[in-house]
């Protein structure tokens, strides 16, 4: 154990004097206390700093997701401003195929008119020639007109063996005392006649009659005439005629006629087909 | 081999051509013909059709007594009927439509307006 070695008791002069002790424990008291507070003032600035930035990352945080989501709607956007482009070039596609389409039906419907008038034309014209006897194809001319024509009310004449009138030999949806023998040349029916050509109503036909022929129409045979068909009037939903019509007219005034005198000299010929002579050397 | 058989009812040759032409115009549709009643229910009794097509003044027997006869024969009773008829026999379609026939067309015809009722009776699309 080490002994202490005391000290000498300090001289009165030594020591500090006694204001400037007190002022010292004043100074080192004011000091740690200015510490203290600055300490503290640090403190609660660290303190507020440390919220702010908590404060500041989440408001990082939020401007992150709220520029993720603009993205997100940018982008839909984009996909909707797309999708909207596609629809109108779709839509567009469509209508093109649809007026498309319906050209294409009005044109099936073209087609079918159209071969319903070439089946009317063929079927008239085999008929009138698939008989050899007057009765049947007159009968196939009184078809024609009723069936393919609409006739309610007509009648077929010939010009007589002198060539002064034309002589009905057949009529239907008339009395017989109202189709009487025409003078050539007279009238609608004589007119058709003499100039060889149809004279055909284009206009409504519900206002024709016994006066008013709805057609007259020439039998021709080559270059000559031979007689005359008239139609009266038509059934009631045929108002009017149309363009097969027309065919169907050209067709009855080029064929019928050839159709009777053929079926007449046949007849007259006892049904007999001629040799094999009378067809050669023709020429052709 | 056609899926569907039509009989064709009438005494004019002309109209019956006419008709047997629209009816070509139908895919699957064999045709079959006859003069009159007593003709079509000949063939009646020897096949199975699907639709009927007949005029009304036909000789011998017309289309009203073929309808009727047709709606009480059980292999036809059913079947499909079109009458064709001229404007001024509206007693004659009131008759038909009241014996049975399910459609008319009325004379001139016109092809697109038979084979549009024939397709609508069979129910073709």
């Amino acid at each position: 154990m080490t002994e202490r070695k005391s000290r000498p008791p300090k001289s009165r002069s030594d020591l500090p004097p006694q204001d400037l002790h007190k002022e010292r424990d004043v100074f080192i008291q004011t000091f740690f206390k200015k510490g203290a507070q600055l300490t503290e003032e640090l403190l609660k600035e660290n303190e507020r700093l440390r919220r702010r930035m908590e404060g500041l990352e989440d408001e990082n945080a939020a401007l992150r997701a709220q520029v993720k989501s603009d993205n997100a709607i940018r982008e839909l956007l984009h996909k909707i401003e797309a999708l909207e482009t596609e629809k109108t070039r779709l839509l567009s596609r469509f209508h093109e195929v649809e007026a498309q389409s319906h050209e294409y039906q009005a044109t099936f419907a073209e087609f079918e008119a159209e071969l319903s008038n070439l089946a009317s034309l063929y079927v008239a014209s085999t008929q009138l020639h698939s008989t050899m006897s007057v009765r049947g194809v007159v009968r196939q001319v009184r078809e024609l007109l009723a069936q393919l024509l609409g006739a309610r009310a007509f009648a077929i004449y010939l010009v007589s063996d002198d060539g002064a009138a034309l002589l009905p030999i057949s009529h239907e949806g008339v009395r017989l005392d109202d189709v009487k023998p025409v003078a050539v040349g007279d009238g609608a029916i004589g007119g058709a006649f003499t100039s060889g050509t149809s004279s055909i109503e284009e206009a409504d036909l519900t206002a024709c009659g016994l006066d008013k022929p709805a057609a007259c129409v020439p039998l021709r045979l080559e270059d000559r005439v031979i007689g005359v068909v008239a139609i009266f009037s038509t059934f009631e939903q045929k108002t009017r005629f149309v363009p097969v019509d027309y065919e169907l007219f050209k067709l009855l005034a080029g064929h019928a006629a050839a159709a009777m005198v053929s079926a007449r000299l046949f007849a007259d010929g006892g049904g007999k087909i001629p040799g094999i002579d009378a067809f050669r050397n023709l020429g052709v | 081999m056609a899926d569907y058989s039509c009989l064709i009812v009438e005494d004019s040759p002309m109209m019956r051509q006419l008709l047997v032409f629209a009816m070509a115009r139908v895919r699957n549709l064999s045709v079959t013909e006859a003069d009159d009643g007593v003709d079509a229910l000949r063939k009646l009794a020897a096949a199975r059709f699907d639709l009927i097509v007949t005029d009304i003044n036909m000789p011998i027997m017309d289309g009203l007594k073929l309808i009727r006869r047709v709606r009480t024969d059980p292999g036809h009773k059913d079947t499909p009927i079109i009458v064709i008829t001229t404007e001024g026999a509206q007693e004659d379609r009131q008759r038909a439509l009241q014996l049975g026939a399910n459609a008319y067309i009325t004379k001139p015809i016109q092809a697109p307006q038979v084979i549009a009722k024939v397709k609508e009776l069979l129910k073709m699309t």
